[in-house]
């Protein structure tokens, strides 16, 4: 009986030291950044200053996908979104010059773009990941066909500078990461959806038979992400007041590599945490910074990735270590 | 299991202290060149360098002659981004040069010019164009920027000339069929170039003959449509891009047997082989590099228009003097804006003007050659009159 | 008596003809897609003026093209239909050829049979690339999605630092590389080489039965004694040696490498498989799904040389926009066939 009590110990501490591996890794990214930077001699609160900016819009949207991956799906096109939201509002604005409707049109533009990919899948049932191939494909070549059309020598469109800098300080963002945030994790863990959410992820058979609308779930899951790429969007407005048609291009892949550096198994369901988004979006963005730093010559780029990707999939062998089968996972 | 956790866990400490070993190296090298003087003249100087390719031959001849040349020469350290993507990679790249203690920011990115300004200017360092000049609206707003160096490159108007002139060239040899390659329409340098080119084969667009009437037809048109080309040559296959289609497209160009394929961009570089099979004599706006000397010496290149590695010397000069206090203003007080011709070889002998003197030992913007404009006395006129002369 | 024998002709003639029928039928199935698309497209070219293979060297195009798209088809369909989900095609693509173009050249310096050499030792690098992407999927026994992820970074951080990010092109550009790109027939014995070795493997062979075994139920297949992980690994290396060849056939295409591509930018290599993987597959329920990607790449090629006659209309984002519209067509009728079928029978 106490041999069972210690091994049941043994196994939550276990779990424990799992489940909070990715947030012990983005606490120990931040301090091997900061050592660096410090023996570097470069100015700690820019650089802290920059990897926040470089990771609020990516944390922003992850957050948002978490609702999409924790159904089981992913979605690739979230950057593609992101741009031409970001290119309703450019345009938007230079129309009317209305700040709060550009905000409008840049939210429903990129609620727009998630509703069309979850009723290709729901409605018409093509797989969600092929669903949003397509959607990437046909968004980021609609954007780049009116950036480049009407952006002419600059190459790029653009709002007056002026218009949202005075937005681009750390509280305004800070406060836009923690509301949206906050929000996020009340829906997620705290109401009927983000528990369905996770039980359609963790059995969609189950879930059916329980009378869950899958369907209903899929739109709502893919409506929140497009309220995130809607802010992120506009957060990369605030930040660059410019878009090209390279804006936000490797964000779809970025947001699955910090999903899932975050601790989020890519199978959704029950394990799904809301938090992975930040913490694997900060920890993959410290990473990548702290390692050019180190390998700071132009060759080095090469040799940043390749060791930013052993320690991507190290964190995660280590962190998904609860969920091994028997059989080779897919 | 605990074997297992314990065994990854130790992973994960020996990468953990695998990366601030390598922070530790990092130190050592950064603290050696801070403490680095050149004769008792002072620290190093740090320079960042925007850079958007750096795949191409170009983008390797310049950061071999900034690295490998001009750093050894002067107290100075340059720092190179990787290839950035789009304004908001510009502008984190800024941020970090400067905290990194860069006093100056060297732009071959352009995806959003503006906004570099403004960032150098938050944060007080000087900022200067290299390659790809910006617009007239946006110098003349910016001009008066007091961290606005200046820009020393070609301008929009000197890459239509390039156009033109190369297009001219064929004209001359009596070529009454081409074939165009747009390289990457929309980016603008090669639309000015494109509408210079129809201009020197003597051509209209959509009615238009003049710059900004041809390449404001092509912005918006994305490219060249040839059913509003209208002129005594035939302008028989146009394309652009590079992707899937180009092998059909260049192969539909060179069964349209033209007299000449002139190229506004990397031309060279995708398609001189099955020229030089073909037959198909060419004209490029690329780079004076080993496979372009061969095809012009032993293939069908017969005009190309290019800059040199070290044709960023001057501007790298300026950036210095800026730094070490002295701003070098034109005539009206206002950031230099000088236009750099491009260079143009038609045989193998002018080629080697440029390709065997100019490499990373004896470059043509030499030390003894940028020393006349790197002093506290040095003036926007000086400055002109050495880059004209090259 | 009588009776009897009159009712066995009867039958033998009714499964003659059922015979037939199902034979017929197959065969429709089978030709119907790429017949229907080259007509559209050939009558599409043909109505303003145009071919679409309009002489040899179209020709000769259209063949590499077709196998680059039916080789990137299989592979990417070996894992995917295992349900094993694979975004590191293209890095091992490119890495495969790069690593292949270095070496022929330092040993040829770009003579005679550099374009053989260069094959050769592209598959190999494949398979080895593929192996080692296997190795990280059992080791780590992660989601295979993620540690291709992973994979994908390391190889394109790889060629990244062997090139300097950099463009592979005097080591590529030789007169043996050009006479593979100056015919058909080399593309096309390789073709031949790949489709049947494939069909042998897969459906002749044991690895074969164990693939499809745990490709249609994994735990049953497992517990049935069928050694998975074995399995697995001659799968990606498999899938290896196809980009391998995928690598070498672009590289003679392109004339050059593009060593500078981080951060996923090689995984668009994959995406345009996706539609013939789906095309391919239909047509596989008529015939062999091998045969079926073949047929998807030859539709495929047919809609790409129809671009190129029409690159000056039809531009790059038009042409995304053009396949990604196909593909969500063929899919929403794909997966709502029964419904459609139910529609019209009532």
């Amino acid at each position: 009986m106490v041999k069972n009590q210690r091994k049941l110990n043994k196994y939550k501490i276990q779990q424990m030291i799992v489940q909070f591996l990715p947030l012990v890794a983005l606490v120990v990214l931040f301090l091997v950044f900061c050592a660096v930077v410090q023996t570097k001699g470069y100015r700690l609160d820019m650089y802290l200053k920059i990897v926040f900016n470089e990771g609020i819009v990516l944390a922003v949207v992850a957050t948002g996908a978490i609702f999409i991956y924790s159904l089981g799906s992913f979605d690739i096109s979230l950057g593609a979104a992101t741009l031409f939201s970001a290119t309703m509002g450019v345009l938007n604005y230079n129309a009317f010059e209305n700040v709060p409707l550009m905000i409008v049109v840049i939210g429903v533009s990129g609620i727009g773009c998630s509703l069309l990919s979850s009723i290709l899948a729901s409605i018409f049932h093509i797989p969600v990941f092929v669903a949003t191939v397509a959607m990437m494909s046909v968004l980021s070549a609609v954007s780049a066909q009116i950036i480049t059309s009407r952006g002419g020598a600059l190459g790029g469109i653009s709002i007056p500078s002026n218009v949202l800098k005075s937005l681009d300080v750390p509280a305004f963002k800070i406060v836009t990461l923690a509301v949206f945030f906050l929000l996020c994790l009340y829906v997620f863990n705290f109401t009927k959806i983000g528990r369905r959410e996770k039980f359609i992820g963790g059995n969609p058979v189950c879930a059916k038979l329980t009378g869950i609308n899958y369907n209903k779930h899929a739109i709502i899951g893919f409506c929140i992400a497009g309220l995130s790429v809607g802010l992120g969007a506009f957060l990369t407005l605030v930040y660059t007041p410019s878009v090209t048609a390279t804006t936000a291009s490797s964000l779809g892949m970025n947001i699955l590599v910090a999903i899932v550096f975050g601790g989020m198994p890519i199978s959704g369901g029950a394990d799904s945490k809301i938090f992975s988004a930040i913490i694997g979006g900060f920890s993959y963005i410290l990473l990548d910074n702290a390692l050019e730093l180190i390998f700071d010559s132009s060759s080095g780029y090469g040799i940043t990735q390749i060791i930013s990707a052993v320690f991507f999939l190290l964190v995660v062998y280590a962190a998904s270590m609860n969920y091994r089968t028997k059989t080779l996972p897919r | 299991m605990k074997k297992k956790l314990m065994k990854w866990l130790n992973v994960g400490l020996v990468s953990v202290l695998l990366v601030s070993m390598l922070a530790g190296c990092g130190k050592k090298s950064d603290e050696g060149s801070e403490t680095k003087s050149d004769g008792g003249k002072g620290e190093t100087v740090k320079i960042g360098v925007l850079v958007a390719d750096v795949s191409s031959e170009n983008a390797m001849a310049f950061s071999a002659y900034y690295n490998d040349y001009v750093a050894k020469e002067y107290n100075v350290e340059f720092q190179f981004t990787d290839a950035l993507e789009d304004a908001a990679s510009e502008k984190a790249a800024i941020e970090k040069f400067a905290s990194q203690g860069c006093q100056g920011i060297i732009s071959m990115s352009s995806s959003d010019r503006a906004l570099q300004i403004e960032t150098c200017e938050e944060y007080e360092v000087y900022y200067a164009v290299a390659t790809g000049m910006l617009d007239d609206a946006q110098y003349e707003e910016y001009k008066s920027n007091e961290f606005f160096v200046g820009q020393i490159g070609a301008s929009m108007t000197a890459e239509y000339e390039t156009g033109l002139d190369m297009a001219k060239y064929f004209v001359e040899k009596g070529a009454k069929k081409v074939a165009i390659y747009g390289a990457f329409i929309p980016n603008p340098m090669h639309v000015y170039r494109t509408a210079g080119v129809l201009a020197g084969l003597g051509c209209t667009y959509g009615g238009a003959s003049d710059q900004e009437g041809i390449a404001g037809q092509i912005f918006g048109d994305q490219g060249v449509d040839l059913s509003k080309v209208a002129g005594d040559v035939e302008v028989v296959a146009y394309f652009q891009g590079y992707g899937d289609t180009t092998a059909d497209e260049f192969n539909a160009a060179s069964q349209a047997a033209p007299d000449a394929f002139i190229s506004v961009g990397m031309g060279t570089t995708f398609f001189a082989q099955q020229l030089n099979t073909a037959e198909i004599p060419f004209g490029d706006i690329d780079s004076f590099t080993s496979s372009n000397s061969e095809a012009m010496k032993n293939g069908k290149l017969e005009y190309i228009a290019a800059v040199y590695g070290s044709s960023i010397g001057p501007v790298f000069a300026v950036m210095l003097d800026a730094i070490n206090g002295n701003v070098i203003r034109d005539e009206e007080g206002n950031a230099l804006s000088i236009n750099q011709a491009y260079a143009v070889a038609t045989n193998g002998d002018e080629f080697d003007e440029y390709f065997l003197k100019d490499n990373s030992d004896s470059p043509i913007f030499d030390k003894e050659t940028l020393d006349a404009i790197v002093s506290d006395t040095a003036n926007f006129e000086d400055v002109k009159s050495l880059v004209e002369a090259h | 008596m009588r009776l009897i024998k009159y009712c066995q002709g009867n039958l033998k003639g009714t499964s003659k003809a059922m015979g037939n029928k199902v034979i017929f039928r197959k065969c429709i199935g089978t030709l119907a897609i790429p017949v229907i698309a080259g007509l559209i497209l050939g009558v599409i070219c043909l109505v303003n003026g145009k071919a679409m293979i309009g002489n040899r060297t179209s020709f000769n195009n259209f063949v590499i093209y077709a196998a680059i798209i039916m080789i990137t088809t299989i592979a990417l369909s070996i894992n995917l239909n295992s349900g094993r989900f694979d975004f590191s095609l293209g890095a091992m693509a490119i890495l495969s050829s790069g690593v292949a173009a270095k070496v022929t050249y330092s040993v040829l310096s770009g003579g005679k049979y550099s374009a053989a050499l260069m094959l050769g030792l592209s598959l190999a690098a494949g398979i080895l690339l593929g192996l080692i992407s296997g190795l990280i999927y059992i080791i780590l026994r992660l989601p295979p999605i993620i540690s291709s992820l992973g994979v994908t970074l390391i190889y394109e951080g790889i060629l990244y630092t062997m090139t300097g990010g950099s463009y592979i092109m005097g080591e590529v550009q030789n007169t043996s590389m050009a006479k593979v790109s100056g015919s058909w027939i080399p593309a096309f014995i390789i073709i031949v080489v790949v489709l049947i070795t494939m069909i042998i493997l897969f459906d002749h062979t044991k690895f074969g039965y164990e693939y499809n075994a745990l490709k249609s139920g994994q735990k049953v297949a497992v517990n049935t004694g069928i050694r998975e992980i074995p399995n697995a690994l001659i799968c990606y290396a498999v899938c290896g040696g196809l980009m391998g060849i995928v690598g070498f056939l672009n590289t003679v295409r392109n004339a050059n490498i593009n060593g500078g591509q981080l951060g996923f930018g090689s995984i668009s290599i994959m995406f345009t498989a996706f539609l013939p993987m789906f095309i391919g597959s239909y047509i596989g329920r008529y015939s062999n799904e091998k045969f079926g990607y073949l047929l998807a790449a030859i539709c495929m090629s047919m809609l790409n040389s129809t671009f190129a006659v029409f690159a000056n209309t039809v531009n790059a984002s038009m042409q995304s926009i053009i396949n990604a519209v196909l593909l969500v067509v063929f899919l929403v009728y794909l997966n709502n066939e029964h419904l459609l079928k139910k529609g019209v029978k009532q």
